[in-house]
């Protein structure tokens, strides 16, 4: 049989037109959910955002000692950068140091003002992937020939920072799936309520003849439409908040790392209006479906 | 056309339905199932339907089993079998001339046979006037009357009513019959469960009664009752 594409569509439209005070409930239920849900995301992905920047100061630093050569110091330096463990390795020179503790204090210079180029140590900063590899990392450079005391890493600070991150990291997912399942069950309570309003015409419509498909394409247009419009405007809501809570936290919280970067927003968007279709697509069928077996 | 073959349907346990109905209807018949309220009328309608499955027995509706048909093809059967109810049945959010049309949509048909053949059919009932009107706009009689030209429209084999008067008055009544013998007319097997006693006894077409489930009397040129 052709698919008669027009017909479901016109279909579609006129059962929403007819029943609009139950599309307005779908569109709201799906609006309010994916509302939820949105929010549940940028919670997650704020505090992944900030959980990832703080992790990612961690580093080992390893001093090389002033009488250190010149080539000693790059040949260390290349055996580093080839851990795997290591995601990053920059030479701090004895000039650069000097000048990154100039900067740092340029608000008193009597400081430094006596301070040589020779007094403060070369070093690498090596970031490191995983925190929990910082000391298999300290280990190897320890065997490279640096000393307890030429070494520098929060061991401890990144054991715990590591333990607490990942139960909050699994705690945050748990509840965005959590609202996910809540979410699709009042949505598809929704559609099966409307649905269930109009059981008597389905049983007629199969009564003529009419297959299960052909009955249940225009509902499940319709679902579709509805959710896709209550997915849409929440999308546009959660978006436009996390916009403006970004620049609140700017200027309201400096000293918390939250960046636009930590949210790609074209893939919230792209995502809630997905599972919002979806939901709606998923809800109208198998609610049709419940009350085709006439 | 139609062959009841030791049929017997039970709700539940012990609530029979019908027992051990055998019954033949050639084509191009019409048939008047009579009976009480309760009496088994409807279940047989539903069953020719397959609506739901005998419990014991088998039907045969053209020939074919309709225990060996699979649900995916009952949509198939029952575009053959035009039905008009007591409760005519019209989706409430069509237009006359779009329930008549959504049994030719259920088809696959052409837009454009849609287009000519609708208004002819609601011409045949007498509704070409009320095409635009939705049931609620519409008597109880002109209802019923889509809903004929509905279970018509598609030219089935097989028409059943269940109690298409029930609802109506005595004239009205007279309307949907004479309609239902034109269709009978041109070759549909006419099957109508009813108790509408006046309309059989004046059709004088062939009766099969039912009692409690069972099949009590079958005659040509019938009459409601046994004649006196």
């Amino acid at each position: 049989m052709r698919f008669n594409l027009g017909f479901f569509l016109k279909e579609a439209l006129t059962n929403i037109r007819l029943n609009l005070l139950m599309s307005v409930t779908a569109v709201t239920t799906t609006f309010v959910c994916v509302l939820v849900l949105g929010a549940a995301i940028l919670v997650s992905g704020h505090v992944e955002g900030i959980i990832g920047s703080v992790r990612q100061d961690v580093s080992v630093e390893a001093f090389f000692s002033p009488d250190e050569t010149q080539d000693r110091i790059d040949e260390v330096r290349q055996q580093v950068e080839a851990y795997p463990e290591v995601s990053e390795v920059k030479y701090i020179s004895q000039e650069q140091a000097l000048a990154d503790f100039k900067d740092t204090f340029k608000d008193n210079p009597e400081i430094y003002q006596d301070l040589g180029s020779d007094v403060l140590p070369a070093s690498l900063a090596i970031q490191i992937e995983d925190p929990s590899e910082a000391e298999a990392v300290a280990g190897k450079l320890r065997s490279a020939g640096f000393t307890d005391e030429n070494l520098s890493y929060p061991q401890q600070t990144i054991e715990r920072l590591n333990s607490v991150t990942s139960y909050m990291i699994w705690g945050l997912r748990a509840a965005t799936a959590l609202f996910l399942i809540s979410s699709i069950l009042l949505i598809s309570n929704a559609i099966r309520l409307s649905i269930f309003a109009r059981r008597q015409e389905i049983e007629v419509m199969k009564l003529v003849g009419a297959s299960d498909s052909f009955v249940r394409t225009p509902f499940v247009f319709e679902g579709m439409m509805q959710s896709l419009v209550g997915a849409t405007l929440a999308a546009l809501v959660v978006v436009w908040f996390n916009y403006l809570f970004v620049d609140w936290a700017r200027d309201y919280l400096p000293f918390f790392p939250i960046s636009a970067s930590a949210i790609n927003t074209f893939l919230v968007l792209v995502i809630l209006v997905a599972v919002g279709a979806a939901i709606g697509v998923l809800g109208s069928f198998l609610s049709v479906t419940r009350f085709l077996r006439v | 056309m139609i062959r009841f073959d030791n049929v017997t349907k039970l709700y539940g346990r012990d609530t029979v339905a019908l027992e051990q109905v055998n019954l033949e209807i050639e084509p191009g018949e019409f048939v008047f199932l009579v009976g009480a309220s309760g009496s088994g009328k409807s279940t047989l309608v539903r069953l020719i339907l397959k609506e739901m499955e005998p419990s014991r027995g088998a039907i045969y509706v053209k020939g074919v089993r309709l225990s060996s048909i699979p649900r995916r093809q009952i949509p198939r059967l029952r575009r053959d079998i035009g039905c008009v109810f007591q409760d005519f049945k019209l989706l409430p959010n069509k237009t006359a001339a779009e329930n008549v049309g959504y049994a030719m949509e259920v088809t696959g048909q052409k837009r454009r046979a849609i287009r000519t053949k609708v208004p002819q059919i609601l011409d045949l009932v007498g509704l070409s006037a009320k095409m635009g009107k939705f049931p609620r706009e519409l008597s109880g009689g002109e209802q019923q009357r889509v809903s004929v030209a509905r279970a018509f429209v598609s030219q089935p084999r097989i028409l059943l009513a269940d109690e298409p008067t029930g609802n109506l008055d005595p004239e009205t009544s007279v309307g949907i019959m004479n309609l239902l013998q034109r269709i009978n007319r041109i070759g549909t097997t006419v099957l109508v469960a009813t108790h509408d006693r006046e309309m059989v006894d004046v059709m004088r077409k062939r009766v099969v009664a039912l009692e409690q489930g069972r099949v009590v009397r079958d005659m040509v040129k019938g009459a409601y009752a046994d004649e006196v």
